[in-house]
């Protein structure tokens, strides 16, 4: 089979320095990154950037130098790569990292949404569009992350978004079976709000989205932090065995586990809310009646674990979101290859409607957390959509 | 009711983040296993430490855990202070602690001693338990064959070696079981006479499983240094192999500033790591397998295989959830925990000794190899026969 001529890329980030977002998966696309046992460089070059921001450490030229790309000084000539039509095959939407405002309800606003709309004004204008991969959140908005969506659809071209914990390792590698009825589940995450949250929900919904049904939207949400959750959890709110199976996945319990090494059943022991000085809850009811919650449990231990309790199985269903150690986050590589498959087929291998779901969740959730807790409502979130039937996870 | 097995635990040392503290602890707090906090059904009631100073957690343990008693010899805590052995299990745990070291660098863990001492309790209470031995089986070669020969004389279930085997993978694959292997690799890091043992049995609890099952080694050879490079230009063993198990690495040291993640040339690999070591190793049915230790590139052990008809390696990471960098638990001392459960419930080892015997032997070999000019050491001793478990051990529920 002749060579394929490599697909041109651009990127639109936000800022371009060490460990930055832009870094992490650009480069991939630059020096290339591990898959599947093998150093793999993928048949594509970036060929233009734009980064709105180039603050202290900015990288942005040196890569453009070294790799041979172009900086343009605006997204649509970043697309257009100077000239006056479209003229990469894929883009790269990378706005995590820089300085950005914070709104009333403590979401960062990143200007994804803004970035998003200026290549959709390029392919409308030049009649063609092409694959967007959407670093993240699709916006701190929900109703933006709709018209995004929206907007995909009528010019039909594929979006990928959202975090790297649905494909990331897991320990143990589990995928709950398609099709499967599952009764509760619950995330533990840490972190803050609203950028650590936002990848705990995800990486919730990408076990959940497998269930019977599928995805039928958001029909009410409430979050809640301080001792409330703590409370919650003593009416039933979520379930104490779901918690422990979670936390028995996690290789990082804080309190007497740093201070000698010792195992600890955090439940059990009752040193949970000890350690955790303000506790947040999620709860999402969706439109099938399932019942689900975030814990935000930033003291009592570093990591991402899920339980689930599935409908006529024995033993509830738990594992823990691997991210891997920082340099060389071997994580982002996951989906590096997952956004390189979109560029290669012209579809995503994940749908787009998983980050629009959390989308939603999120935001409703700070709403509620601004209303000190109350539940929310959520009849404009109708998002639907099936898993995919093959695993998406790095497990080869 | 069921009987709930007594277990006795001897150790040099009880501080933070010994293997003591990682094993002991688990049988006393539980731990986290297949989705709950998990109390193994037996009690640990006794404790031998031979070292006892600075942060020290033996007397904690002690007062938080009161049917656990402390003893002041290896006999008495087999026999809880009475006549006669009167415990269904023993934990050897011979890591850590103030030992000498010889002239060869073999930290001296008193592992054989120790076991020696449990099993003249065995004779003399005419009967055995079975026994958990922490990593290899001693540093001297002939000591670890006669504690091997005992355990088979007095016919007691014996298990040892390393968590690597039975921690976590990424991706989470066995061999296949007779698989044609062509060649090994392991890639991991550490000292010699420590971490070679564990890059050493995450190797073999692979290979084992090769079509034949193990036959023994035939010869060791060590590389340092210069000869590394040289050995590795001259593809001693596979470049391919041991690239592909680089790319299995979650801890790969950049090898230029302001890149997180980037395939170092060969040479940005002598710019970062100034101490590589080697063992090549040739079985006696002419498998190749080479362990290696790359200090300051990684920080974990990674394992990749040629087999036969098979374009692309087979390769994968034993994963260490390895603190204080990457979590606070050791928790790959889990599965290990969890074998050992397993074999004091059912008086059956869950894995061969033999594995640990083999290992244990290409240990000092290579250590021999190392301290005699890196030259090439026949080791017709390692004629060690045995077939692997059909069932894989590792983890992954």
């Amino acid at each position: 089979m002749p060579d394929q001529p490599p697909k041109r890329l651009a990127v639109i980030c936000t800022i371009y320095r060490y460990l930055s977002h832009a870094q992490h998966f650009t480069d991939r696309f630059l020096v290339g990154y591990p898959c599947g046992g093998h150093w793999h460089r993928p048949n594509m070059k970036v060929v233009s950037l734009f980064a709105d921001q180039s603050p202290e450490g900015d990288q942005s030229r040196a890569r453009a130098q070294e790799f041979g790309f172009e900086v343009y000084p605006s997204i649509a000539e970043t697309l257009r790569c100077g000239g006056d039509a479209l003229s990469v095959d894929g883009i790269l939407i990378i706005a995590e990292h820089g300085e950005y405002p914070n709104n009333e309800k403590g979401q960062k606003q990143y200007p994804r949404y803004e970035m998003f709309k200026q290549c959709v004004e390029v392919f409308e204008q030049d009649g063609r569009s092409v694959p967007i991969y959407n670093d993240k959140n699709l916006s701190y908005s929900f109703e933006k992350g709709l018209e995004m969506v929206a907007d995909a659809k009528r010019l039909d071209f594929p979006v990928l978004a959202g975090s790297s914990l649905p494909v990331t390792w897991r320990l143990p590698d589990l995928e709950l079976p398609l099709g499967c009825e599952i009764e509760a589940a619950l995330m533990v995450g840490v972190g803050g709000s609203d950028a650590m949250d936002y990848h705990a929900l995800e990486a919730m919904q990408c076990m959940i989205e497998r269930r019977k049904g599928g995805e039928t939207g958001v029909k009410a949400v409430e979050m809640i932090e301080g001792d409330a959750v703590w409370e919650a959890g003593k009416q039933g709110r979520y379930a104490p065995d779901l918690l422990v199976s979670a936390l028995s996945r996690s290789d990082s319990p804080q309190g007497y586990t740093k201070d000698d090494g010792r195992t600890q059943d955090l439940v059990g022991t009752g040193e949970l809310p000890r350690l955790v000085k303000k506790p947040a809850a999620y709860f999402i009811e969706h439109r099938d009646g399932l019942k689900t919650t975030l814990l935000m449990l930033n003291g009592a231990v570093s990591d991402y674990c899920f339980a689930a309790r599935l409908n006529d199985h024995p033993n509830l269903q738990s594992t823990q979101f691997f991210l891997s150690p920082t340099p060389p986050v071997t994580y982002s590589a996951c989906l590096v290859a997952k956004i390189e498959e979109m560029f290669k087929t012209g579809r995503s291998p994940i749908p787009v409607e998983r980050t629009l779901t959390v989308c939603g969740i999120l935001d409703h959730c700070l709403t509620s957390r601004q209303q000190s807790g109350v539940l929310i409502e959520t009849p404009d979130h109708r998002v639907q959509y099936q898993a995919p039937e093959s695993s998406q996870h790095c497990r080869d | 009711m069921p009987h709930r097995p007594s277990i006795a635990a001897i150790t040099t040392i009880y501080h933070k983040y010994s293997h003591t503290q990682h094993i002991v602890d688990r049988f006393l707090e539980g731990y986290g296993w297949a989705g709950t906090h998990h109390h193994p059904p037996m009690d640990l009631v006794s404790l031998y430490v031979d070292q006892v100073g600075e942060g020290d957690l033996s007397r904690d343990r002690a007062e938080r855990f009161p049917q656990m008693k402390i003893y002041p010899s290896i006999a008495e805590t087999l026999t809880l202070g009475g006549d006669t052995l009167a415990v269904d299990g023993v934990l050897l745990v011979g890591e850590h602690g103030e030992y000498p070291t010889n002239e060869k660098g073999q930290r001296q863990y008193p592992r054989y001693e120790m076991f020696q001492e449990i099993v003249k309790v065995f004779e003399a209470s005419g009967r055995s338990v079975p026994v958990f031995n922490d990593k290899h089986l001693s540093w001297n070669w002939d000591w670890a064959r006669e504690m091997y020969d005992t355990a088979q004389r007095l016919g007691f279930a014996f298990m040892a070696g390393s968590s690597l085997p039975v921690t976590w993978r990424t991706p989470s694959i066995d061999m296949p079981l007779h698989a044609e292997v062509e060649e090994a690799v392991g890639v991991g890091y550490g000292g010699v006479d420590s971490y070679d043992v564990h890059a050493l049995e995450t190797i073999q609890c692979m290979v084992e499983r090769r079509k034949g099952g193990e036959k023994g080694v035939k010869w060791l050879q060590a590389y340092r240094g210069e000869a590394f490079w040289q050995a590795h230009h001259d593809q001693v063993w596979s470049r391919e192999l041991f690239e592909a198990a680089l790319c299995r690495s979650h801890t790969l040291k950049p090898a230029r500033d302001g890149f997180n993640h980037i395939f170092p040339t060969i040479d940005e690999l002598k710019g970062i790591v100034a101490d590589p070591i080697a063992y090549t190793y040739e079985h006696v049915d002419g498998l190749r397998c080479t362990m290696i230790l790359m200090n300051g590139l990684i920080e974990d052990f990674n394992f990749a295989a040629r087999l036969k008809g098979q374009e692309a390696p087979l390769s994968t990471q034993m994963y260490l959830p390895m603190p204080p960098a990457r979590s606070s638990l050791a928790n790959f001392f889990s599965p290990q925990v969890n074998n050992v459960e397993q074999m004091f419930l059912t008086g059956k080892p869950t894995y061969p000794l033999e594995r640990t015997l083999l290992t244990t032997g290409l240990t000092a070999a290579g250590v021999d190899s190392l301290h005699e000019d890196q030259i090439r050491l026949e080791t017709p001793h390692l004629n060690i026969t045995y077939p692997a478990p059909e069932t894989s051990t590792f983890w992954r529920y």
